[in-house]
């Protein structure tokens, strides 16, 4: 990552604008999806509706088979936030990439960027250790988390946390970094044989721009089931 | 506003707290856009649905009701038929068997009396017949005692005799 980056800076912090940007790109088209398919929200669903559901179905499914009920329902509206934030995110890149001659992009997947992937871990990592502390009270949270299930098992457990928010992170990343890297040298392959290299190199974009969307959707899933599944284990659900 | 175009390394800090708060608005507008309204209606549907299995059930509770009081009832105004079939047959015999009865006997009483007139106008002839017999016996004893007769005489007098029983 040493491409070169735009920042701005604002109450003494600095700001990328490709993070900026980027992220709020897809926010935007999270609200936007959201707004087109809730027009009309009806007992008798419309099809627009129908699909909006049946993705609060699946996140609320993912919920269910990690958390007890209470839990499920305090975690549903955050963890569909999440799952449709980071699926708009991780397909984004596919379609939109902005790069100027600088050597700046100014918009790509926000989850293709490490700091992006880090910060939602952190977000998701905070939320289940508060609710580790508000379901086991500060010393059966802490309990829970380093002498379980033996005492002996401290220094694993130690790093078992450090791990599980630097998988929780570096998985998203990347998975979603590679695949735009690896789109972005098929696309550079195009033009390069002398002006026929787009002829091998649009098969082969196609493929991985499918195997992307799938990759995209996967990630989603599995970031908000591991959320689901680190808060569980914090409020000694298992 | 200081906006400064650098190109940089980029910080974290400022970054992070730019996500956090935007995912953090993300969702408060999702939940007024579309969490907050799908579970109200979500909820709705759920308790629709409770709600119709629920009278559903008492429903076909009410009909199974129904079904076993018509049944019943059915059964028993058969039974109620069969008894009055019953009744009424046994009456209607009964009724044909008194008169068939009352028909004998009027008609034994009827032949009895009719014989007993036969009998009776018998036993008249028979008295009558014999007084005229008598009568006549008498008659030609005395016709016979008062004249010898001549066969002329004989021949007129069986004649008017004959007559004298015609004219009778």
């Amino acid at each position: 990552m040493d491409e070169p980056t735009a920042t701005f800076s604002l109450l003494g912090l600095t700001f990328t604008w490709t993070t900026v940007l980027s992220t709020l790109l897809a926010m935007s088209v999270v609200v936007l999806v959201a707004v087109f398919l809730t027009r009309k929200v009806a007992i008798r669903p419309s099809r627009g509706q129908n699909v909006i559901e049946y993705v609060l179905d699946f996140v609320k499914g993912i919920l269910g088979d990690q958390l007890p009920n209470n839990l499920a329902r305090q975690f549903g509206l955050y963890s569909f936030t999440l799952f449709l934030f980071l699926l708009i995110s991780n397909e984004m890149g596919l379609l939109l990439q902005v790069k100027t001659a600088s050597g700046v992009t100014w918009i790509k997947s926000p989850t293709a960027d490490p700091l992006i992937a880090f910060s939602l871990a952190i977000m998701s990592l905070t939320l289940a250790h508060a609710t580790g502390i508000k379901t086991l009270g500060l010393g059966g949270y802490l309990k829970n988390m380093f002498l379980k299930p033996y005492a002996a098992l401290f220094p694993l457990n130690v790093v078992e946390q450090i791990t599980n928010f630097l998988t929780l992170a570096l998985r998203l990343f990347g998975n979603i970094f590679a695949g735009e890297l690896m789109l972005n040298l098929l696309a550079s392959m195009a033009s390069s044989l002398h002006g026929f290299g787009w002829i091998p190199a649009l098969p082969l974009e196609m493929a991985w721009q499918g195997f992307s969307l799938l990759i995209g959707g996967i990630q989603a899933y599995v970031f908000v089931m591991l959320t689901a599944v680190f808060t569980a284990q914090l409020s000694g659900e298992e | 506003m200081a906006q400064t175009f650098i190109m940089t390394k980029a910080m974290p800090l400022g970054d992070m707290v730019f996500i956090i708060v935007a995912f953090l608005l993300l969702m408060v507008i999702l939940k007024k856009v579309a969490y907050g309204p799908l579970t109200k209606v979500l909820d709705q549907r759920a308790d629709k649905i409770n709600k119709d299995l629920d009278d559903a059930s008492k429903k076909s509770a009410d009909a199974n009701t129904l079904v076993e009081q018509r049944q019943k009832e059915l059964s028993e105004s058969k039974t109620q038929a069969s008894q009055m079939i019953a009744t009424a047959k046994k009456s209607a015999k009964e009724q044909s068997d008194a008169l068939i009865q009352a028909a004998n006997t009027q008609v034994a009483g009827m032949r009895q009396s009719a014989e007993d007139d036969a009998v009776q106008m018998k036993e008249e002839a028979m008295t009558t017949a014999k007084k005229d017999v008598a009568d006549l016996s008498v008659n030609i004893a005395s016709k016979l005692i008062q004249k010898e007769l001549s066969a002329d005489d004989q021949r007129a007098l069986i004649d008017a005799y004959l007559a004298e029983l015609g004219q009778q």
